[in-house]
């Protein structure tokens, strides 16, 4: 049968289980923390030895809580940081297509979809970075936005079609691989929001 | 209260050279004279967190007692960190002395 130290820190790496990699660190790094406070009590060896020194640790939930909102914000600003990677890659190749189209387009819309929906993906941004970095609103925003002008810079330009050279071709790559990162970010990130939010709801 | 302040605590624990886990926790309850008296588990998110931040290093060791463990010591960044967290602390607290005991600040 397992000590009550065994099934605490099986319980802890369980709620740890937003960050695998952590959570084994944690778990080892929390398993000899409880020996060694085990081993001082007086009444050692005995299941009331190890149960106070559970007791003195803490809640293994409210404890797995505080990782997960400083996870949050180690995912936030990686998530923001492709925002800004996205957002100079998707302005460079921007400039790259008008200069190599030099005015001709083969759709109205699209450029006026690139530049806006650009500008919004920017106001989003501006908005997310000085007032709302954990909004997944404003990420959301940024990604649709960005997501519209890349599309719409790709049907302006009719990339395939022409034979864009290849400094164009290339930031296209790149807007296309930054997005669907800041898409897996996304992802990551709205999956820690949840996670946290439940183990708080949890200690209420 | 002292949540606000655990990061520096950490800090100053370390201060005197490397330890773990355990011990860091055991010199803040010797240190506080058993005042500061956390739930033992909430200095290791405060340790991974400053080691994220850079301002701690951290390193498993085996001890002769043969028990392995993550020993932190503080970086070059974290003892400036921990100077400045000081400076402001003794800023603070002496503001709040002197309005509490109705003195001006600065006096």
């Amino acid at each position: 049968m397992a000590g009550l130290i065994e099934t605490y820190v099986a319980d802890l790496r369980r709620e740890l289980d937003f960050d695998r990699l952590a959570a084994q660190r944690i778990a080892n790094e929390v398993e000899d923390h409880l020996r060694e406070s085990a081993e001082a009590d007086p009444a050692w060896p005995s299941p009331d030895a190890e149960r106070r020194a559970i007791e003195r640790f803490g809640l293994g939930r409210e404890i797995a809580a505080q990782f997960a909102a400083d996870a949050i914000d180690r995912q936030a600003r990686r998530t923001w940081m492709t925002v800004l990677a996205c957002v100079i890659v998707t302005f460079v190749a921007m400039r790259l297509r008008v200069i190599w189209l030099d005015g001709e387009t083969v759709s109205a819309l699209a450029p006026l979809v690139d530049r806006y929906a650009f500008l919004g993906a920017i106001a989003a941004a501006t908005v997310g970075w000085f007032a709302l970095r954990r909004s997944l609103l404003a990420l959301s925003l940024c990604l649709v936005g960005l997501g519209a002008s890349i599309a719409a810079g790709f049907v302006r330009a009719d990339l395939f079609a022409h034979g864009a050279p290849l400094g164009v071709l290339l930031t296209a790559g790149g807007e296309i691989l930054l997005v669907g990162l800041l898409c897996v970010h996304l992802v990551g990130f709205g999956r820690q929001l949840r996670r946290t939010a439940a183990l708080r709801g949890a200690l209420r | 209260m002292l949540k606000g302040h655990l990061d520096a605590i950490v800090l100053a624990a370390l201060e005197a050279g490397p330890a773990h886990g355990y011990a860091v926790i055991e010199t803040i309850r010797a240190r506080s004279g058993q005042t500061f008296d956390l739930p033992e588990g909430t200095i290791y998110p405060a340790l991974h967190r400053l080691e994220q931040a850079g301002l701690l290093s951290s390193s498993w060791t085996t001890p002769p007692s043969g028990r392995r463990r993550r020993v932190y010591s503080l970086t070059k960044a974290g003892a400036a960190a921990l100077a400045r967290r000081r400076k402001d602390w003794t800023r603070f607290a002496g503001a709040v002395d002197s309005f509490l005991g109705g003195r001006a600040w600065p006096a």
